[in-house]
């Protein structure tokens, strides 16, 4: 408990933990403070009917059970595509034991009892592939607390131990007495009863929902247009603003001519706001409309310069200086010394863009004295902090409504809140409902990029062919930095952040038994280029180095790949284990007809994943992919389904990036802007895609990064065996490799 | 002023001439369904059916619009195949996050329409329009032929 007593000391989360009405949470269970609905006493029911009108009772407001024996369980994560609306209930339901059928789901309150245990439970904040592994163990105690609750309801309405019942399917089941009560019918009972301390969990050999592959539950409302996402969100008298925003970072509005936009048909205003300058018009269209016609001079003083191409040679530069150690072990000097051979290589991977497909938008209602906010985000907490700094309102002023998300990527995980800062800042100047709806291009301009990063790996090999020393340095961006150096941060207070720069998600964990190895990374600071994680966040490159260049040290001592590999994770068996089977999986050494395999493997986020990718070259450089296969190890797949639908994503989700995923910067000016100077992978240039699911009954582990680090290097590798080319950058296109 | 059938229904709207009908429909018709991704007509989202051809009603200025009958994600039920890829999708579990999912029912449903068995060509040319960045091709592929396979 003692989370929640530092949480209940800090007065913005205090205030949320009221309003959700729950102060349980840190333990897992819940408290209701809604009671009003509880029946006169338990006992005086006749048969089935509900004891009194009550229709529900909620527990800390985590689910509501109504007498029709429906569920509802409310989740704390965000929806963006991975299926927490539909995994998180699945938790709650199996220790509830509720009847599947009729569970459904619905986006939480911005409440302290819904913040991520992952994050110390201090915020609601779904980044990291942190949803499963941080709500699992807290969800299950809540459904073992609410089924015993629902038990000892049942026992004391037939006068017998609470012991002799069982449940099934939503119902309470005396076998001796051959009578049985529905959850519903129990609900307003059940409400009455002591929240047990420590419910007993299930043991997993006797899971009915989680492991068993369900439909998602936003299935319908995804197929027929009704699913609301932020963009939809529509409310009476609300104007629509798109902000044109300064050609570099950090620009600010100088001087605006803002005549010919205020005579396009329906604009109403024109502000300044601290990042750009605010069209707000009756529709999207006059809006986008007028901020055409706007005339705006910025001041480039502040302005960020940065350019790819000296940002490059900068990050090459700083290869060759020792960064902080992340990992050592052994003594590398000594070794290097030693070996008969060392090489090395180094990489470069550029700033890429998320491009998630409903783009940034925030509908802000603030009339002075308090707000409604709607908006798709991974990160509803800050989110809201920093939307109560803006318009200078305190917590329980905000009713914030976590939207479910068109995709998110990172970029909705914004610790610095930048697109509901700039709406709350166009809602104060409007003092009306407005919706600041980003296109495209702003989107792809927008900044807060997955950023560049360069890579030196080297290997030290010794008179006996075996690797002695390894070493792997990284340079890239602190993607948290302008948290902590904006002064915003101070305004809050006692408000602690949890550490953040942990999800620089750097690797450490390279696998392979090698005795000397040395890690380290420069972490650099560029206040005036917003950088953000993005899915696998440093892992994308760093296991791309690692990974292709295991494979050339493989080809060198004259090894299989894969051979190579499981001889080097002799002391990894759940590495090797996803290794075998993707082996297997893929028939590895067996391709034909002029196509070539390759090969990855890794394992992070509690999750071991390798995967295998089938390539052919044609003479003028285009490539086939003609297949992706891969073995996971995620633990525990709570919807087996759903995992392999992430894993088929994350792996489209890489060959994009993989392929294509170039934002350039000229003199610190974005050169892409939609989708056709920023292209992603299309239907016809996608490969069959494989998964297999390795069930090892561990802990669960996060799947949403889960597949895409090692399709790089893979790839790479598979391009290796069939041009003797090894890729030292990405995106593809810069070798001049065509997708065919 | 324009006139405008949407679903089956007349709609007078009141909009410039240059407002594309994505806006008319989710702004003054409050169809949201369909989907602004680029409005370049380069991602799909927006697809509608314009006289049952699948078009990117983000590029379609509703002075284009004239007597054509718009079909949208939110009427395609009532048309056999449209509910069968709608069923398909749900069953194979498609979308992700979903905001794409429109324009690809849209677009496979006219492609059903015009083609009862499909080759994998024929997918790749009717569906790549359609951005999907959540990466559901896999599915959709095998949606498409399973509804071919099992139900045309
Ligand atoms: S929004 Fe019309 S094609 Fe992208
Ligand atoms: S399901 Fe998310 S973009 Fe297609």
């Amino acid at each position: 408990m003692t989370e929640l007593d530092k949480i209940s000391r800090r007065d913005f989360i205090r205030v949320s933990v009221l309003a959700g009405g729950g102060l349980l949470v840190a333990c897992g269970g819940g408290g209701s403070s809604s009671r009003s609905n509880a029946p006169s006493g338990p006992g005086d029911n006749g048969g089935g009917t509900p004891v009194t009108p009550a229709d529900a009772f909620q527990v800390g407001e985590f689910m509501r059970i109504s007498t029709d024996n429906k569920i509802t369980v409310l989740v704390g994560a965000s929806e963006i595509g991975q299926g927490a609306l539909t995994s998180i209930p699945m938790i709650v339901a199996e220790e509830l034991d509720a009847d599947w059928s009729q569970v459904t789901a619905e986006m939480s309150p911005v409440a302290a009892n819904f913040n991520n245990p992952y994050f110390q439970n201090l915020l609601q904040f779904t980044v990291a592939s942190s949803a499963i592994r941080g709500y699992f163990q807290g969800q299950r105690s809540v459904g073992a607390a609410v089924r015993q609750m629902l038990i000892n309801a049942a026992a004391k309405r037939w006068g017998v131990e609470a012991d002799t019942l069982r449940t099934e399917a939503s119902f309470v089941i005396d076998d001796i007495g051959g009578r049985r009560a529905s959850y519903g019918e129990l609900s307003s009972a059940a409400a009455e009863e002591p929240i047990p301390n420590n419910p007993p969990l299930k043991d997993p050999a006797a899971y009915r929902i989680i492991g068993s592959s369900q439909q998602r539950l936003d299935a319908a409302d995804k197929t027929n247009g009704s699913f609301r996402y932020g963009m939809d969100v529509d409310i009476p008298n609300m104007l629509t603003a798109v902000i044109a925003r300064p050609p570099r970072f950090n620009g600010q509005a100088l001087n605006v001519d803002d005549n010919a936009a205020l005579a396009v048909p329906g604009v109403r205003s024109v502000h300044t706001i601290l990042g750009g300058v605010a069209v707000v018009a009756d529709d999207f269209w006059s809006a986008d409309k007028g901020r055409k016609a706007l005339i705006v001079q910025w001041n480039e003083l502040l302005a960020g310069r940065t350019d790819s191409d000296t940002q490059r040679n900068a990050y090459n530069l700083r290869l060759n200086l020792p960064g902080l150690p992340i990992r050592t072990d052994g003594l590398v000097l000594l070794a290097q010394t030693l070996a008969s051979e060392t090489i090395s290589a180094d990489y470069y991977f550029p700033f890429m863009a998320h491009a998630a497909m409903e783009p940034l938008n925030v509908v802000v209602d603030y009339d002075g004295s308090s707000a409604e906010i709607w908006t798709g985000t991974q990160s509803a907490t800050l989110d809201k902090i920093f939307a109560g700094l803006i318009l200078g309102l305190l917590p329980d002023q905000i009713t914030f409504h976590m939207m479910p998300s068109g995709g998110g990527f990172g970029r909705r995980g914004n610790p610095l809140a930048d697109f509901v800062r700039d709406a709350c800042a166009v809602a104060k100047a409007v003092r009306q409902p407005v919706k600041v709806i980003w296109t495209r291009e702003d989107d792809m301009k927008g900044g807060f990029y997955r950023p560049a990063a360069a890579v030196r790996v080297s290997a030290s090999i010794d008179s006996a062919n075996n690797i002695s020393a390894w070493t792997h340095r990284s340079v890239t961006q602190d993607v948290t930095a302008l948290l902590y150096a904006e002064n915003l941060l101070d305004s809050l207070a006692d408000f602690t952040l949890p550490p953040l720069k942990e999800l620089t998600d750097f690797e450490t964990g390279m696998p392979y038994k090698i005795d000397n190895v040395l890690m380290d990374a420069h972490l650099t600071v560029n206040l005036a280029m917003p950088a953000l994680w993005m899915r696998s966040v440093n892992k994308f490159s760093d296991v791309f180095a690692q990974e292709t260049f295991i494979d050339e040290l493989a080809m060198k001592v004259g090894k299989n790949p894969y051979n190579f590999r499981r001889d080097l994770l002799s002391e990894k068996p759940r590495h090797r284990a996803v290794l075998d089977a993707v082996a297997d999986a893929a028939g590895w050494g067996f391709s034909s007809g002029g196509i070539s395999q390759g090969i990855a493997v890794m394992g992070h986020w509690n999750s071991f994943v390798a995967q295998v990718v089938e390539v052919s070259v044609s003479a003028n450089r285009e490539l086939t992919i003609h297949r992706v296969v891969s073995a996971v190890d995620c633990g525990t797949a709570i919807n087996p389904d759903l995992v392999i639908a992430q894993v088929e994503s994350a792996v489209i989700f890489a060959l994009s990036s993989i392929l294509f995923g170039e934002i350039l910067l000229e003199d610190g000016v974005v050169q892409q802007s939609n989708f056709d100077d920023y292209p992603v992978l299309r239907m016809y240039q996608t490969p069959v895609i494989e998964t297999v699911i390795v069930n090892s009954g561990n802990p669960v582990g996060g799947v949403g990064e889960l597949g895409v680090p090692c399709v790089g290097p893979a790839l790479a590798n598979a391009i290796f065996e069939a041009t003797n080319e090894r890729i030292r950058e990405l995106p593809l296109t810069r070798s001049n490799f065509k997708i065919a | 002023m324009f006139t405008i059938r949407v679903n089956g229904v007349e709609h007078t709207v009141d909009a410039s001439e240059d407002k594309p009908l994505l806006w008319v429909l989710r702004e003054n018709l409050k169809l949201t369904g369909t989907k602004y991704g680029c409005g370049q007509a380069l991602c799909g989202s927006c697809t509608v059916h314009v006289d049952g051809q699948p078009t990117r009603s983000c590029v379609m200025p509703i002075s284009a619009v004239g007597n054509k009958q718009i079909r949208t994600i939110e009427d395609i039920n009532t048309e056999h195949i449209g509910s069968l890829v709608q069923q398909t999708w749900q069953t194979l579990n498609v979308p992700q996050c979903g905001y794409c999912q429109s324009g690809q029912i849209m677009a496979a449903t006219a492609l059903l329409k015009n083609n009862a068995s499909p080759s994998d060509q024929d997918i790749d040319k009717a569906m790549s329009g359609n951005i999907c960045r959540c990466g559901t091709y896999p599915r959709i592929r095998k949606a498409i032929h399973k509804i071919a396979a099992e139900q045309l």
